[in-house]
Parts: structure tokens; C-alpha cells; sequence
């Protein structure tokens, strides 16, 4: 049986649509229960009862000033911030370098850039914990989490390199003639042109910052003064109970910046993730 | 001096910080990863010089080795298909929508902004085999009701929902790559008399092959690092509370959920032996730079342009 | 190709180099923090003070401790931090450093094994010894068991939890029972008589045996048969001390009596949070609970109209005179290896587990059993029947422990994973689990040596 081509239109409509939906529901579901016990108060939290029965609006009120709940948010900005300007700053030079410059053991470069990008952090997290406790007495602070970003993030040197490598050496060349030095390539050409692909870098590392859990749990966790967000969320399960309603108001609480920050830098994310060239 | 050198000076400069970053946090570690490996190291007093010791017990007589590694496996395989299949099929769906495009954009990338701890504990709650509400409206629409994260068949696909409930960021990136696809090659198939299928095949999906090939890698680095998800759900779906004087059970239930990382913490941090937790981080780290090998072999689809 | 081949071989010498001087180097960094008592106890001093409490009355209660000692003592001065884990802990006192905590407690007794070997926690007898204070005739034997491994005494007990059995006298007026049982088969039958089925559920059930139910777990059930779960020279003796196989046997009984393994695990995903309102003792889903003496206070707190007792939880038959023991379990509190004021420290710890009025005025305040045998004994304690309950359980020579283990409480771990295999019926010969599980254990305790 053969569709007529406005009827297999109509159903591919329909097909699409009800996927739209059905994946809608999916991705909204699980936040309005967030939302829902959030406000809930904390005898009816997590029980059969999915309508909070007083609604508890204050609960945002109590999370956002639990004591240190000021200082989390201090040290996750401290943190998203300062890890993305240190990671842009050391990563930038090494892609333009590793995209444009001819050298022996480029490609030996490239390698280990791939094979760092590849290394799950636990493989190292035993020796780094180790000198940062016990030489450098520096556990119970951010500092283990920010340093090791100035010195190059390999993941984002790899996505700037592919970005990098798509600019026409026709630019770079008629800078060099008219004068310009290798930092003043980079800065005055090529900057420019790449604002997309760092911006989406940013905020790639922005947001890996934001929600980093493992990290803090290893470095920051033996001092409350330097907890993050995503590490003091579980503050609110203490050693013989937790607060559900709590956690998933400060839930709320810590994802509606990052969002708020994705819907306005939706435009340039978007550009930036076309444009280095990880589509190829 | 010589225009050389005046290169290589130049191009140290500019890999300065890498190499220097490289050396300190890559190459340091790990050789001393591989040095702990051989001893037996508690902390808090000087290592001693152990031999094989640790290795003969991780992959021996430590109950929790192989589970772990199957478990991995079993990720890799399950977890990084769905991923890649699911972005894809979201990132279609957005591209083809034509209304309200922005709100379901947003809709579908916002999961993956949450803190992982935040989502793991929702996602527990929802899927609570007695109480919750995924299975009250399975149980109204008279269907099997499955344990999720209480049963250890049903764990690990719990923890593959939850991953696709993140999709957000490979949803981004496919959907970028699809509103690449030059519109002439859609016409001319479309003149041809290709249907969707088809359409799909000869036109879509080798455009994609790029992002698939990227998805794949960054999709098995993630689940190689696998740690917050599965150690937060155990914990939380066994009911034990930490300080409680119970004792806490790695990978509940029955080590359906253990992962490599978790083992590493485990041994290294819960249980004074790091030693035989350097092993552990051996092994995953052998099997990153495997499965790295074998997608680099591969690797022009995602490397690009002139290596 | 000279050029590239000295190249080579420079590349060569650098990566032996490295090679070589990487282990010097390591071992460089890996040298610990030695801590000092050689500091002055009477001069004006600030300690960091690591628990774990975090609840705002208990919190209070410690602080008002805090402030009785700084008291009697005004020059030294207790900075405390609460909500603490044992991970933190670990931590802490691996980096040593200035933030590092001179005093620290956990609510886990499981750790004490690798506290007193790896040296994290000091030896506190010769402290004990210099200001007359003999444990022995201070603490009951429970509590002093589970602070010390191989005679290093490198914890003491500050407060301590004990285990019964909680009922509801409704239900048992209900189902005409007159007095809570004594031994194992009275408690078998009383259960069954309790338990109401429904369907695939249940709209009451007697107790909840399985081992994931909340404090319904093997050490617990097994203290009640006065186990040893280790020889003298630290190899486990679950294999051959027949009480732990009938201990198993029994709880595996008692899931066929009360309806089977799948159906009870059903029932128990239905459960509240066990230190929520929701808890299924409290909102009436058990009839009988196993769990410490803190249930009492939050029953007052979240379900006051609930008509329950205490006692002592059931005997196996063959030692029916030994009714009124339980498991016993605590707080423990111990100095930093890596503190530079262990001196100051100890007049702390001395104080806070020593002190009769100390410790009883904080039994009281967070409703825990006391932990010193002075306090125990002690007319100001709270006389709520509950409690008394409780003390007497305390106080009882066959109340027992789980020992410390160099590995912390990874033996408990292994066996209760037999036990999860034995109660769902994965594991059906028990002998030779148990002989796995102690060769298991033994292999855990070698690694850790």
C-alpha cells in the first residue's frame, strides 16, 4: 500500500509531533517534580503525595540563607569563573600554536592533547590529592580545582584547534607581511574571528565548573568555607536525615543561573558548537 | 639568532603552559599512580615497597573488581548507543519543528544544566518502585511494574535514563551539524522520489558521521569517569544514610551499579589502601587509552583537517 | 642522521632520568605531619573540635558541653565544626596541616581498627595513665571494646546506642498479646500473629526481617546469639562458630513465616524514611522494630498519639537467660595523631567521656544511652521508662559489639552480602558461604596489614 505524498506528509506531522511531546513530557516532568517538592514541607516530601499540601514558598527562602549557602555561591563563581578565564587564557595560545605552527612532534602533541582529554580524573586524583595535602597543605580550599586550569584544559585546547585550524592562512599570512608578531597574529586576527567557538568554550567550561561534584567532594569537602554549590546541595542530608524538600529547592536555586545563562547565550552557544568544526 | 631558533623559542612560549601543565598533572600522577601500585600505603605512614602484592588482590580476591569492570562494559555499550541514537533522533526533532523551536530548545537542553547530585535524587524518587510516581501510572495502566534502581536488572537502564534525560548537550551539537546539511541535497532527493527513510540515509546520516564518531568518544571518556550518578543512587535507593553506623554497600543492589571510579574511592579513600587503588586507576586508565587507540585509528572522521 | 639520533638518545637519558628520580621524589612527598605533645595544658590554647552532629538540639547539646568544659577550664578554648564524616576525617588527618582537627568523633565505630594501626588517632593510654584514670573501672566492657584494636586504645566512647525492641501495644492488645516475647520462637509466633496479609501486600506486618530493612541488619540480629567473630590471632570465625549459621537460619525462617523474600521486599519499598514521620514503625506499617534508643525521642516528636513499649530484643531459646542484652554501639571520640596541643586535647576528651554530669547531662539532652559506668549508675538520668530500657541494656555484661578490624568495617560488609544472597535465596548452601565469607575476610584484613 502505497501512502499518497500529502498523506505521508500528514503522518510524518503527526509522528514528529507526538514525539515532540512525548519527549517534552520526558525532559519537563522530572523539573515540575523538583519544583513540586520544593515546596512542599518536609513531612510530606518524598511520600505517595505528589501536590504539596501547604505550599511552603518559604522553603526558598530558608535554603537561601542556610548558613554558607552565600559562601557556596561565592566560591562556585569564584570557581566557574576564574577556572574559564584561566582555561581560555592558557588554552587559547597553545591550540593557535598547535593549529598553525609547523613543528617536530605536532602530531605527538596532538596525541598527548587527545590522550588527556581521554584520562578519567581518577586515575590521577591519588598523587595530586597527596601533594596538595600533604606538601602544599592546600586541601579544604579551591585552589587544587583552579590552578591545574592555567595551565591548559585539554578539552578545550582540542575543540579551539579545531576551530582554529578553519581559519585561512591567507589571514595570517597577510598579517605576518604587514608586520605583525605571532602574539599580535593571534590577538589582533584571529581573536576576532573565533569569538563564537570561544564563547561556546566558556561556556563549556563554565558549566563544567558549575556542576563539578567529584572535585570538591576530594579537595573542598573537609572545609565548609569552601564548598561549592553542587557540593553543599548535599549538606541537607545529614548524618540522620534528609531534607528532600531543602535539596530540591536548593536545586532550583543553583540551576536557574546556569539556565538563564544558556537562554541568553543560546544564539552565540549555538554558532560557537557549529563553528568548531566538531561537526566536522 | 637564528630564524631556528627563534621559532622554537616562539612555539615554547605558546606551549608553555601545556607542556608544563602536561608534566605536572598528567605525567607526575601517573608514574606515581604506577610507583603506589607496588606498595602498600595507608596515608598516614611511608609507603613500603609491596611488588605484585596489590595487583594479585585487585584482580584476585577483591570481590568488587570484576563487577565494576563488567558494569563498565555494559555502559560503554548500552549507555553510549542510546546516548548517540537519542541525540540524534532529539536533535532531528528540534531542527524540524518549526513553532515554539526556542522554548523546546531550551526545554530539552535545561536537564543537562542540573547538578548531577540534584537529578541522581530525583530520578530515584520518580522511579521508586513502590511509591513513586512512574510506577503508580504503570500500575493504573495494568503494566509490569519494574524495581529500577532497587533491582539490579533495572538498575543500570534507571541510570541510562537519567543519562538521556541530560541529552541536552549532544542534542545541541547534532542539531548544529543538521542545520548544516545544504538544503539542495534534500531537494534533489526530494525530486528523486526518496522517501524520509532514504532521505535519512543518503543525505542526513553521512553528513553526521562526524558528530556520531564525536559522540562516541566524548560518550565513552564520560562513562569511563562514571562515578557521581551510580554512587549517588546506590546510596540513596538502599536507604543507608552515611553516619548511621550501617554499613555503606558499594554498587546497591547486588554491584549493578559499581563503576571503576567508585572502587577508587572506595580503596583509596574509604578504606586506607592505596596501594591496590593506584591499581584500579591502572586499569581504567589502560582502558581509556584502548578504547582512545581503537577510535583513533578511526580518528580522521574527528581529528580533521591536517594532522 | 647524526643529528636525529643524539636527539634520540638525549630523549633517552631525560625519560631514564626521570624514571629514577620519580620514586625519590614520591617517597619525598609522601612523609606525614608528626603531631607534638609537649604543649602546655595550662596555657591559653584554641583546639578544633571535628563531630558529627548536626541537628539544631544536637548541636546545642554539644555545645553546651562545650561551654561546661571552657568553664572549668578557661584556658582552653573548643572551636567545634559539625556535620562531619568519617571521609572527611580521613582526609583531614592525612593532609595534617593547621586545619587539621585536634579532637575529632565519628558516629561510626567502624573505623577505629584503622585509626588505631595506621597511627591517625594517638594512643590515648598513656594519657589515661598520667591523669589516674582506669578504663577499665570507668567504661563498661562493650564500649571499651569497640574503642581499641589489639590493645592500642586509640578511641573512648562518647555516648553510646543501644538496640531493642520496639512493639506497638495496640496492635499487640489487638492480636491478644499480653507481654513482649522473651525468646526467638515466642517472637516468631508473635510476628506471624501480627502480620496481615492482602493480596500481593500487606495492611500489617509483624517485623520486617529482611536485611535492607533500616536496622533490621545480621550484626544486629546476630549479637543476640553473643557471637565471636574473630580468633584470637584475627582470623574471622564466622565458618566456625556455629551461632552465626543459626542466627542466618533463623532470619531466613522468619521472611517463609511472614510471607516470602519478594513479597516483604515489595512491602518495604513502600517504606518511609527511616528518620522521617514516615517511618514504618511510626505510621503503624510494622507492629514490631529492631532499632536504638533514639526512636523514642522521635516517636515523641513525629507520632506522639503512637502507644508503643521497650525492651530488650528476644534471645535465641538455648540462651533464654541471657534476655536483656543487645547490641551496643556508639560515638567515638579520639585525638589527632598530626595535633601539635594533644595535651589540651586530652583534657577535653577526658572531660567530655568521663565527666558523670557531662555525660549524663548530653545522654539526656540528645537522648542517647550514657557511656560511663558511673553515669549508667547515675539518679540524674533520664528515668523515661524508655530509656531505662535502654540503660539496663547498656548495662547488661552480655550486651556485645562488633570489634574493630584494621580494615574498618569491611568484614561487616562481607557477611552482609552472604546474608543478602542467603534471605533472597541466591546463596542456598550457608556453611559454604560462610566458609567464602571467612576466607574473604581474612584476605580483606591481610591486603590491609
Amino acid at each position: 500500500m502505497r501512502f499518497s505524498p500529502a498523506a505521508r506528509q500528514r503522518l510524518e506531522w503527526v509522528g514528529v509531533h507526538s514525539f515532540a511531546i512525548a519527549a517534552a513530557l520526558f525532559f519537563v516532568l522530572p523539573f515540575v517534580f523538583v519544583a513540586l517538592t520544593a515546596v512542599m514541607t518536609d513531612q510530606q516530601s518524598l511520600t505517595r503525595d505528589l501536590w504539596p499540601d501547604p505550599f511552603r514558598w518559604h522553603n526558598l527562602i530558608d535554603v537561601w540563607s542556610t548558613p554558607g549557602f552565600g559562601t557556596w555561591w561565592r566560591n562556585t563563581l569564584v570557581y566557574a569563573v576564574g577556572g574559564t578565564v584561566l582555561t581560555l587564557v592558557s588554552s587559547i595560545p597553545v591550540a593557535h600554536a598547535l593549529a598553525h605552527f609547523r613543528f617536530r612532534g605536532r602530531k605527538l602533541a596532538m596525541m598527548m592533547v587527545i590522550a588527556t582529554m581521554m584520562l578519567p580524573p581518577q586515575v590521577v586524583i591519588i598523587p595530586m590529592y597527596l601533594v596538595w595535602a600533604k606538601q602544599l597543605h592546600l586541601t579544604g580550599t579551591l585552589w587544587p580545582l583552579i590552578v591545574p586550569l592555567a595551565f591548559g584544559d585539554a578539552y578545550s585546547i582540542f575543540l579551539l584547534r579545531q576551530f582554529l585550524v578553519t581559519v585561512p592562512r591567507e589571514y595570517l599570512d597577510a598579517a605576518k607581511v604587514d608586520g605583525a608578531g605571532e602574539l599580535q597574529v593571534l590577538l589582533r586576527v584571529v581573536l576576532p574571528m573565533c569569538r563564537p567557538a570561544i564563547a561556546a568554550v566558556a561556556l563549556f567550561q563554565f558549566f563544567y565548573c558549575w556542576n563539578d561534584y567529584f572535585g570538591p567532594q576530594i579537595y573542598a569537602s573537609e572545609n565548609p568555607g569552601a564548598w561549592t554549590l553542587s557540593y553543599g546541595l548535599q549538606t541537607f542530608k545529614s548524618a540522620h536525615h534528609t531534607n528532600w524538600n531543602f535539596t530540591m529547592a536548593a536545586t532550583l536555586l543553583v540551576m536557574a543561573p546556569v539556565i538563564a545563562l544558556f537562554f541568553l547565550a543560546q544564539k552565540a552557544f549555538i554558532e560557537g558548537v557549529t563553528l568548531t568544526g566538531v561537526k566536522g | 639568532m637564528s630564524w631556528r631558533r627563534r621559532e622554537t623559542l616562539r612555539n615554547i612560549a605558546f606551549l608553555s603552559p601545556w607542556l608544563l601543565g602536561t608534566g605536572l598533572f598528567f605525567l607526575y600522577p601517573l608514574l606515581s599512580t604506577l610507583y603506589f601500585s607496588f606498595t602498600k600505603y595507608n596515608g598516614f605512614s611511608p609507603p613500603t615497597f609491596d611488588g605484585l602484592d596489590n595487583y594479585r588482590y585487585v584482580f584476585g580476591h577483591y570481590p568488587f573488581f570484576w563487577p565494576a569492570l563488567r558494569n563498565t562494559l555494559w555502559f560503554v555499550a548500552v549507555m553510549v548507543t542510546l546516548r548517540t541514537v537519542f541525540g540524534m533522533a532529539v536533535g532531528m526533532l528540534v531542527v524540524r519543528l518549526r513553532r515554539g523551536a526556542n522554548l523546546f530548545r531550551t526545554v530539552f537542553y535545561a536537564p543537562y544544566l542540573a547538578p548531577p547530585v540534584a537529578s541522581t535524587l530525583a530520578f530515584v524518587f520518580l522511579l521508586n518502585p513502590g511509591t513513586g510516581p512512574v510506577n503508580t501510572v504503570l500500575h493504573r495502566l495494568g503494566m509490569p511494574e519494574p524495581g529500577w534502581f532497587n533491582d539490579p536488572t533495572w538498575s543500570k537502564p534507571a541510570l541510562t535514563l537519567l543519562a538521556l534525560w541530560g541529552i541536552g548537550d549532544l542534542m545541541v551539537i547534532f542539531m548544529a551539524s543538521l542545520l548544516d546539511v545544504p538544503k539542495e541535497l534534500y531537494e534533489a532527493a526530494d525530486l528523486d522520489g526518496a522517501g524520509a527513510w532514504s532521505r535519512f540515509r543518503y543525505v542526513t546520516l553521512p553528513h553526521l558521521r562526524p558528530i556520531v564518531g564525536f559522540s562516541v568518544v566524548t560518550g565513552v571518556i564520560a562513562t569511563m569517569q562514571y562515578y557521581t550518578q551510580p554512587i549517588v543512587a546506590g546510596e540513596v535507593a538502599s536507604g543507608h544514610i552515611q553516619g548511621s553506623g550501617q554499613q555503606f554497600e558499594p554498587g546497591y543492589p547486588e554491584q549493578s551499579t559499581l563503576t571503576l571510579p567508585q572502587l577508587v574511592y572506595n580503596l583509596g579513600f574509604q578504606r586506607f589502601d592505596i596501594g591496590s587503588a593506584c591499581v584500579i586507576a591502572l586499569v581504567l586508565f589502560g582502558l581509556s587509552m584502548g578504547f582512545a587507540a581503537v577510535l583513533m585509528r578511526r580518528g580522521s572522521v574527528f581529528l580533521g583537517g591536517d594532522l | 642522521m647524526t643529528r636525529s639520533t643524539s636527539r634520540r638518545g638525549t630523549r633517552r637519558l631525560t625519560v631514564a632520568a626521570v624514571a629514577l628520580a620519580l620514586p625519590l621524589t614520591v617517597s619525598a612527598c609522601t612523609g606525614s605531619s608528626e603531631g607534638g605533645n609537649n604543649d602546655d595544658p595550662d596555657a591559653d590554647v584554641t583546639i578544633t573540635f571535628w563531630h558529627g552532629w548536626s541537628a539544631d538540639s544536637e548541636v546545642a547539646a554539644i555545645q553546651a558541653t562545650i561551654d561546661a568544659f571552657e568553664e572549668a577550664n578557661p584556658n582552653i578554648h573548643v572551636k567545634a565544626v559539625g556535620n562531619i564524616t568519617d571521609d572527611k576525617i580521613n582526609q583531614a588527618l592525612r593532609a595534617g596541616g593547621s586545619s587539621a582537627p585536634d579532637v575529632v568523633s565519628s558516629f561510626t565505630t567502624d573505623n577505629v581498627g584503622q585509626f588505631c594501626t595506621s597511627g591517625a588517632f594517638e594512643d590515648l593510654t598513656p594519657f589515661m595513665a598520667e591523669s589516674d584514670l582506669d578504663p577499665a573501672a570507668t567504661f563498661p566492657p562493650a564500649q571499651l571494646e569497640y574503642t581499641q584494636y589489639q590493645g592500642n586504645q586509640c578511641a573512648l566512647p562518647l555516648l553510646s546506642d543501644a538496640y531493642g525492641l520496639y512493639y506497638n501495644k495496640d496492635m499487640f492488645a489487638a492480636a491478644g498479646i499480653t507481654e513482649p516475647p522473651k525468646t526467638m520462637s515466642e517472637f516468631d509466633a508473635d510476628a506471624v500473629k501480627l502480620t496481615k496479609e492482602t493480596g500481593d501486600g500487606y495492611s500489617q506486618l509483624g517485623f520486617m526481617p529482611n536485611y535492607h530493612g533500616y536496622e533490621s541488619s545480621i550484626s544486629h540480629f546476630v549479637a543476640q546469639w553473643s557471637p565471636t567473630y574473630f580468633t584470637e590471632d584475627g582470623k574471622s570465625n564466622v565458618a566456625n562458630d556455629p551461632v552465626f549459621a543459626q542466627s542466618m537460619e533463623w532470619q531466613k525462617a522468619l521472611v517463609g513465616k511472614l510471607g516470602g523474600y519478594d513479597k516483604l521486599e515489595k512491602y518495604r519499598s513502600t517504606f518511609g524514611d527511616e528518620f522521617g514521620a514516615k517511618n514504618p514503625f511510626m505510621t503503624g506499617q510494622v507492629a514490631m522494630a529492631i532499632d536504638g534508643e533514639w526512636r523514642a525521642g522521635m516517636i515523641a516528636a513525629d507520632a506522639p498519639d503512637l502507644n508503643f513499649g521497650v525492651a530488650p530484643f528476644p534471645v535465641p531459646d538455648d540462651q533464654a537467660d541471657t534476655y536483656g542484652k543487645g547490641y551496643i554501639t556508639g560515638t567515638i571520640v579520639g585525638i589527632a595523631s598530626t595535633s601539635q596541643k594533644q595535651n589540651a586535647a586530652w583534657r577535653f576528651v577526658q572531660f567530655l567521656t568521663s565527666d558523670t554530669k557531662a555525660v549524663v547531662d548530653f545522654a539526656n539532652a540528645i537522648h542517647n544511652v550514657p557511656s560511663t559506668l558511673a553515669a549508667l549508675a547515675s539518679p540524674d538520668v533520664s528515668q523515661d521508662p524508655a530509656m531505662q530500657t535502654f540503660i539496663a541494656i547498656a548495662s547488661d555484661p552480655d550486651s556485645n559489639t562488633t570489634p574493630a578490624s584494621p580494615n574498618g568495617g569491611a568484614y561487616q560488609l562481607t557477611l552482609q552480602d552472604l546474608g543478602y544472597a542467603f534471605e533472597s535465596g541466591k546463596q542456598s548452601d550457608l556453611q559454604a558461604g560462610l566458609s567464602d565469607t571467612a576466607a574473604q575476610i581474612d584476605t580483606d584484613v591481610a591486603q590491609s596489614k
